[in-house]
Protein backbone atom coordinates (compact mmCIF):
# COMPACT_ATOMS: atom_id res chain seq x y z
CA UNK A 1 0.00 0.00 0.00
CA UNK A 2 2.78 2.51 1.08
CA UNK A 3 4.18 1.72 -2.33
CA UNK A 4 1.30 2.68 -4.24
CA UNK A 5 0.38 5.61 -2.23
CA UNK A 6 4.38 6.78 -2.84
CA UNK A 7 3.89 6.14 -6.48
CA UNK A 8 0.62 8.28 -6.25
CA UNK A 9 1.90 10.86 -4.23
CA UNK A 10 5.09 11.07 -7.21
CA UNK A 11 3.17 11.33 -10.39
CA UNK A 12 3.36 14.98 -12.10
CA UNK A 13 -0.63 15.03 -11.75
CA UNK A 14 -0.36 14.78 -7.82
CA UNK A 15 2.41 17.12 -7.85
CA UNK A 16 0.49 19.65 -9.91
CA UNK A 17 -2.36 19.08 -7.52
CA UNK A 18 -0.39 20.60 -5.13
CA UNK A 19 1.51 23.00 -6.35
CA UNK A 20 1.56 26.83 -6.76
CA UNK A 21 -1.53 26.64 -9.41
CA UNK A 22 -4.79 28.94 -8.82
CA UNK A 23 -6.51 26.47 -11.25
CA UNK A 24 -5.23 22.96 -8.99
CA UNK A 25 -5.73 22.79 -5.26
CA UNK A 26 -7.85 26.35 -4.73
CA UNK A 27 -10.46 25.46 -7.26
CA UNK A 28 -10.76 21.93 -6.60
CA UNK A 29 -11.49 22.68 -2.83
CA UNK A 30 -13.75 25.82 -3.92
CA UNK A 31 -15.86 23.61 -6.20
CA UNK A 32 -16.22 21.23 -3.71
CA UNK A 33 -17.12 23.63 -0.78
CA UNK A 34 -19.60 25.17 -3.44
CA UNK A 35 -21.03 21.67 -4.78
CA UNK A 36 -21.38 21.00 -0.48
CA UNK A 37 -23.56 24.09 0.09
CA UNK A 38 -25.36 23.28 -2.97
CA UNK A 39 -26.37 19.63 -2.05
CA UNK A 40 -26.28 19.44 1.71
CA UNK A 41 -27.86 23.10 1.77
CA UNK A 42 -30.89 21.77 -0.86
CA UNK A 43 -31.73 18.44 1.03
CA UNK A 44 -31.78 19.98 4.32
CA UNK A 45 -34.01 22.64 3.62
CA UNK A 46 -36.04 19.45 1.50
CA UNK A 47 -35.52 17.69 5.31
CA UNK A 48 -36.81 20.89 6.71
CA UNK A 49 -40.25 20.74 4.58
CA UNK A 50 -40.83 17.42 5.83
CA UNK A 51 -40.39 17.81 9.45
CA UNK A 52 -43.08 20.55 9.51
CA UNK A 53 -41.31 24.17 8.16
CA UNK A 54 -43.05 25.43 5.80
CA UNK A 55 -45.32 23.02 5.23
CA UNK A 56 -47.14 24.98 2.45
CA UNK A 57 -44.53 23.77 -0.13
CA UNK A 58 -45.92 21.04 -2.43
CA UNK A 59 -43.28 18.04 -2.15
CA UNK A 60 -43.62 16.81 -5.70
CA UNK A 61 -41.82 20.17 -7.53
CA UNK A 62 -39.12 19.75 -4.91
CA UNK A 63 -37.87 17.09 -7.12
CA UNK A 64 -37.17 19.68 -9.83
CA UNK A 65 -33.89 20.48 -7.71
CA UNK A 66 -32.89 16.95 -7.55
CA UNK A 67 -31.08 17.25 -11.26
CA UNK A 68 -29.02 20.14 -9.43
CA UNK A 69 -28.48 18.26 -6.39
CA UNK A 70 -26.97 14.97 -8.61
CA UNK A 71 -24.76 17.59 -10.69
CA UNK A 72 -23.23 18.90 -6.97
CA UNK A 73 -23.11 15.30 -6.47
CA UNK A 74 -20.81 14.44 -9.41
CA UNK A 75 -18.60 17.48 -9.19
CA UNK A 76 -18.00 16.60 -5.40
CA UNK A 77 -17.04 12.69 -6.46
CA UNK A 78 -14.50 14.14 -8.95
CA UNK A 79 -13.13 17.20 -7.00
CA UNK A 80 -12.95 14.50 -4.05
CA UNK A 81 -10.99 12.30 -6.05
CA UNK A 82 -8.96 15.03 -7.28
CA UNK A 83 -7.79 16.16 -3.50
CA UNK A 84 -7.40 12.04 -2.61
CA UNK A 85 -4.63 12.47 -5.81
CA UNK A 86 -3.20 15.12 -4.62
CA UNK A 87 -2.70 14.03 -0.97
CA UNK A 88 -3.40 10.34 -0.76
CA UNK A 89 -1.24 9.53 2.24
CA UNK A 90 -2.85 12.38 4.49
CA UNK A 91 -6.14 10.81 3.35
CA UNK A 92 -6.24 7.37 2.91
CA UNK A 93 -3.98 7.01 6.08
CA UNK A 94 -6.52 9.05 8.16
CA UNK A 95 -9.81 6.74 9.44
CA UNK A 96 -11.67 10.35 9.75
CA UNK A 97 -11.43 10.19 5.72
CA UNK A 98 -13.34 6.53 5.77
CA UNK A 99 -16.05 7.65 8.14
CA UNK A 100 -16.54 10.27 5.60
CA UNK A 101 -17.01 8.51 3.22
CA UNK A 102 -19.36 5.90 4.56
CA UNK A 103 -21.23 9.07 5.38
CA UNK A 104 -21.39 9.97 1.93
CA UNK A 105 -22.48 7.11 1.26
CA UNK A 106 -25.55 6.98 3.91
CA UNK A 107 -26.40 10.66 2.78
CA UNK A 108 -26.85 10.16 -1.10
CA UNK A 109 -28.68 7.36 0.14
CA UNK A 110 -30.87 8.98 1.86
CA UNK A 111 -31.70 11.82 -0.77
CA UNK A 112 -32.54 9.38 -3.05
CA UNK A 113 -35.00 7.30 -1.04
CA UNK A 114 -36.22 10.64 0.08
CA UNK A 115 -36.86 12.03 -3.45
CA UNK A 116 -38.38 8.26 -4.37
CA UNK A 117 -40.60 7.80 -1.34
CA UNK A 118 -41.00 10.83 0.03
CA UNK A 119 -41.15 13.48 -3.12
CA UNK A 120 -42.87 11.00 -5.76
CA UNK A 121 -45.67 9.36 -3.44
CA UNK A 122 -46.70 12.74 -2.55
CA UNK A 123 -47.12 13.24 -6.90
CA UNK A 124 -49.13 10.78 -6.96
CA UNK A 125 -51.82 11.57 -4.30
CA UNK A 126 -50.53 10.77 -0.91
CA UNK A 127 -51.01 13.24 1.26
CA UNK A 128 -49.95 12.08 5.19
CA UNK A 129 -46.32 11.93 5.87
CA UNK A 130 -45.28 9.06 7.21
CA UNK A 131 -43.18 8.66 10.76
CA UNK A 132 -40.77 6.74 8.21
CA UNK A 133 -41.00 10.09 6.18
CA UNK A 134 -39.80 12.28 9.11
CA UNK A 135 -37.30 9.43 10.14
CA UNK A 136 -35.35 9.75 7.08
CA UNK A 137 -35.54 13.30 7.01
CA UNK A 138 -34.38 13.96 10.45
CA UNK A 139 -31.70 11.02 9.61
CA UNK A 140 -30.70 12.75 6.46
CA UNK A 141 -29.98 16.01 8.69
CA UNK A 142 -27.96 14.68 11.16
CA UNK A 143 -25.83 12.63 8.31
CA UNK A 144 -25.29 16.43 6.83
CA UNK A 145 -24.22 17.48 10.01
CA UNK A 146 -22.26 14.43 10.89
CA UNK A 147 -20.45 15.15 7.48
CA UNK A 148 -19.68 18.93 8.00
CA UNK A 149 -18.01 18.10 11.35
CA UNK A 150 -15.66 15.31 9.29
CA UNK A 151 -15.17 16.90 6.18
CA UNK A 152 -13.91 19.94 7.99
CA UNK A 153 -11.92 17.83 10.37
CA UNK A 154 -10.36 15.96 7.90
CA UNK A 155 -8.19 19.28 7.17
CA UNK A 156 -6.77 18.74 10.78
CA UNK A 157 -6.13 15.29 11.44
CA UNK A 158 -3.22 13.38 9.60
CA UNK A 159 -2.82 10.03 10.92
CA UNK A 160 0.88 10.55 9.61
CA UNK A 161 1.42 13.85 11.40
CA UNK A 162 0.40 12.26 14.83
CA UNK A 163 2.09 9.17 14.78
CA UNK A 164 4.80 11.83 13.57
CA UNK A 165 5.61 9.72 10.22
CA UNK A 166 6.57 12.47 7.41
CA UNK A 167 4.79 13.34 4.46
CA UNK A 168 6.33 12.30 1.49
CA UNK A 169 6.31 15.73 0.15
CA UNK B 1 4.96 44.62 8.99
CA UNK B 2 6.63 47.62 11.00
CA UNK B 3 3.54 48.57 13.31
CA UNK B 4 0.44 47.32 14.06
CA UNK B 5 -2.08 49.84 13.24
CA UNK B 6 -4.16 51.69 16.15
CA UNK B 7 -7.58 49.53 14.84
CA UNK B 8 -5.79 46.15 15.08
CA UNK B 9 -4.04 46.69 18.25
CA UNK B 10 -7.64 47.42 19.71
CA UNK B 11 -9.22 44.11 17.61
CA UNK B 12 -5.99 42.03 19.80
CA UNK B 13 -6.84 44.08 22.98
CA UNK B 14 -10.46 41.80 22.86
CA UNK B 15 -11.15 39.49 26.00
CA UNK B 16 -12.35 37.99 22.49
CA UNK B 17 -8.97 37.91 20.76
CA UNK B 18 -7.32 36.70 23.73
CA UNK B 19 -9.82 33.74 23.82
CA UNK B 20 -9.26 32.62 20.49
CA UNK B 21 -5.64 33.04 21.13
CA UNK B 22 -5.45 30.47 23.83
CA UNK B 23 -7.88 28.18 23.23
CA UNK B 24 -7.51 28.02 19.39
CA UNK B 25 -7.17 24.62 18.31
CA UNK B 26 -10.55 23.75 19.17
CA UNK B 27 -12.04 27.00 19.15
CA UNK B 28 -11.39 27.11 15.29
CA UNK B 29 -12.15 23.92 14.03
CA UNK B 30 -15.55 24.25 16.28
CA UNK B 31 -16.02 27.74 14.70
CA UNK B 32 -15.54 26.56 11.17
CA UNK B 33 -18.06 23.31 11.49
CA UNK B 34 -20.56 26.10 12.52
CA UNK B 35 -19.48 28.33 9.57
CA UNK B 36 -19.88 25.56 7.13
CA UNK B 37 -23.50 24.46 8.85
CA UNK B 38 -24.38 27.88 8.14
CA UNK B 39 -23.60 28.85 4.78
CA UNK B 40 -25.56 25.29 4.05
CA UNK B 41 -28.87 26.61 5.54
CA UNK B 42 -28.19 30.18 4.10
CA UNK B 43 -27.67 28.75 0.51
CA UNK B 44 -29.97 25.53 0.84
CA UNK B 45 -32.92 27.70 1.81
CA UNK B 46 -32.13 31.24 -0.03
CA UNK B 47 -30.66 29.36 -3.05
CA UNK B 48 -33.69 27.57 -2.95
CA UNK B 49 -35.53 30.45 -2.93
CA UNK B 50 -33.81 32.22 -5.36
CA UNK B 51 -33.88 29.43 -8.42
CA UNK B 52 -37.62 29.04 -7.41
CA UNK B 53 -37.74 32.87 -8.92
CA UNK B 54 -35.70 32.20 -11.46
CA UNK B 55 -38.11 29.38 -13.10
CA UNK B 56 -36.75 25.63 -11.30
CA UNK B 57 -39.36 23.99 -9.88
CA UNK B 58 -42.40 26.19 -10.80
CA UNK B 59 -45.05 23.74 -9.64
CA UNK B 60 -43.96 25.36 -6.21
CA UNK B 61 -45.52 28.82 -5.39
CA UNK B 62 -43.17 31.47 -4.04
CA UNK B 63 -44.48 32.75 -1.04
CA UNK B 64 -44.39 29.11 0.21
CA UNK B 65 -40.99 28.68 -0.05
CA UNK B 66 -40.18 31.96 1.23
CA UNK B 67 -41.18 30.29 4.52
CA UNK B 68 -37.30 28.39 4.74
CA UNK B 69 -36.29 32.11 4.63
CA UNK B 70 -35.90 32.64 8.36
CA UNK B 71 -33.39 29.33 8.57
CA UNK B 72 -31.17 30.92 6.05
CA UNK B 73 -31.39 34.02 8.48
CA UNK B 74 -30.66 31.98 11.80
CA UNK B 75 -27.60 30.45 9.40
CA UNK B 76 -26.44 33.81 8.52
CA UNK B 77 -26.23 35.14 11.79
CA UNK B 78 -24.57 31.66 13.02
CA UNK B 79 -22.10 33.01 10.01
CA UNK B 80 -21.83 36.40 10.97
CA UNK B 81 -20.76 35.29 14.93
CA UNK B 82 -18.05 32.65 13.94
CA UNK B 83 -17.12 35.10 11.39
CA UNK B 84 -16.08 37.71 14.46
CA UNK B 85 -14.75 35.09 16.04
CA UNK B 86 -12.12 34.32 13.12
CA UNK B 87 -11.76 38.13 12.34
CA UNK B 88 -10.82 38.74 16.11
CA UNK B 89 -8.37 35.83 16.47
CA UNK B 90 -6.19 37.00 13.22
CA UNK B 91 -7.39 40.11 12.50
CA UNK B 92 -4.69 40.86 9.83
CA UNK B 93 -5.78 38.10 7.85
CA UNK B 94 -8.96 39.53 6.69
CA UNK B 95 -8.31 42.90 6.47
CA UNK B 96 -5.25 43.17 4.78
CA UNK B 97 -6.23 40.03 1.92
CA UNK B 98 -7.87 40.95 -1.48
CA UNK B 99 -10.73 37.87 -1.00
CA UNK B 100 -11.37 39.38 2.50
CA UNK B 101 -12.36 43.02 1.14
CA UNK B 102 -14.21 41.15 -2.11
CA UNK B 103 -16.13 38.96 0.16
CA UNK B 104 -17.38 41.98 2.34
CA UNK B 105 -17.59 43.80 -0.62
CA UNK B 106 -20.21 41.43 -1.96
CA UNK B 107 -21.89 41.11 1.08
CA UNK B 108 -22.66 44.79 0.78
CA UNK B 109 -24.43 44.24 -2.30
CA UNK B 110 -26.18 41.09 -1.11
CA UNK B 111 -27.55 43.74 1.23
CA UNK B 112 -28.21 46.59 -1.07
CA UNK B 113 -29.84 43.37 -3.01
CA UNK B 114 -31.86 42.04 0.29
CA UNK B 115 -33.32 46.14 0.84
CA UNK B 116 -34.28 46.18 -2.63
CA UNK B 117 -36.32 43.60 -2.48
CA UNK B 118 -38.03 43.89 0.60
CA UNK B 119 -38.21 47.36 0.50
CA UNK B 120 -39.86 47.86 -3.20
CA UNK B 121 -43.07 46.22 -4.63
CA UNK B 122 -40.88 42.98 -5.30
CA UNK B 123 -41.97 40.92 -2.56
CA UNK B 124 -45.61 42.03 -2.33
CA UNK B 125 -46.00 40.99 -5.72
CA UNK B 126 -43.44 37.85 -5.18
CA UNK B 127 -46.05 36.97 -2.31
CA UNK B 128 -48.84 36.85 -5.08
CA UNK B 129 -47.66 34.36 -7.54
CA UNK B 130 -49.20 31.21 -7.65
CA UNK B 131 -47.83 27.48 -8.60
CA UNK B 132 -46.62 27.66 -12.07
CA UNK B 133 -46.21 31.07 -12.39
CA UNK B 134 -43.29 32.94 -14.13
CA UNK B 135 -41.47 35.85 -11.91
CA UNK B 136 -41.64 39.30 -13.69
CA UNK B 137 -38.07 40.18 -15.04
CA UNK B 138 -37.21 42.75 -12.26
CA UNK B 139 -37.92 40.30 -9.56
CA UNK B 140 -35.59 37.40 -11.33
CA UNK B 141 -32.95 40.19 -11.77
CA UNK B 142 -32.84 40.31 -7.67
CA UNK B 143 -33.17 36.58 -7.13
CA UNK B 144 -29.92 36.11 -9.15
CA UNK B 145 -28.20 39.14 -8.02
CA UNK B 146 -28.75 37.18 -4.62
CA UNK B 147 -27.39 33.60 -5.65
CA UNK B 148 -24.65 34.78 -7.52
CA UNK B 149 -23.65 37.27 -4.24
CA UNK B 150 -23.60 34.25 -1.53
CA UNK B 151 -21.98 31.87 -4.01
CA UNK B 152 -19.62 34.61 -4.82
CA UNK B 153 -19.19 35.10 -0.61
CA UNK B 154 -18.49 31.48 -0.60
CA UNK B 155 -15.54 31.49 -3.16
CA UNK B 156 -14.23 34.64 -1.78
CA UNK B 157 -14.34 32.52 1.87
CA UNK B 158 -12.41 29.74 0.46
CA UNK B 159 -9.84 31.93 -1.53
CA UNK B 160 -8.66 33.91 1.53
CA UNK B 161 -6.52 31.36 2.16
CA UNK B 162 -4.38 31.95 -0.90
CA UNK B 163 -4.70 35.79 -0.83
CA UNK B 164 -2.97 35.95 2.94
CA UNK B 165 -0.77 39.16 3.83
CA UNK B 166 3.02 37.79 3.52
CA UNK B 167 3.80 39.29 6.72
CA UNK B 168 0.46 36.87 8.52
CA UNK B 169 1.79 36.19 11.45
Amino acid sequence: MDSFLAFVEGSDFSTWIRGDSMLAFPTIITLHTICMGILAGASAAIDLRILGVASGIPLGPLRRFYPLMWLALAINALTGVLMVIGYPTKQLTNPLFYIKLSLVALAVWLVYRIGADVLDAAKSGEKALTARAKGLAAASLATWGGLIVAGRLLEYTHKWELLGIRALT
Amino acid sequence: MDEIAPWEQLVRGTALHHFVYLYEPWVWPTCEILHYIGLSLLLGTVGLFDLRVLGVAKGIPPATIHRLIPWGIGGYILNVLTGIVFFSGHPDQYFYNNAGRLKALLMIIAGINIAAFYGSTAFPEMTKLPAGADAPTRIKVIAGVSLAMWVGVLICGRMLTWFRPPFFH
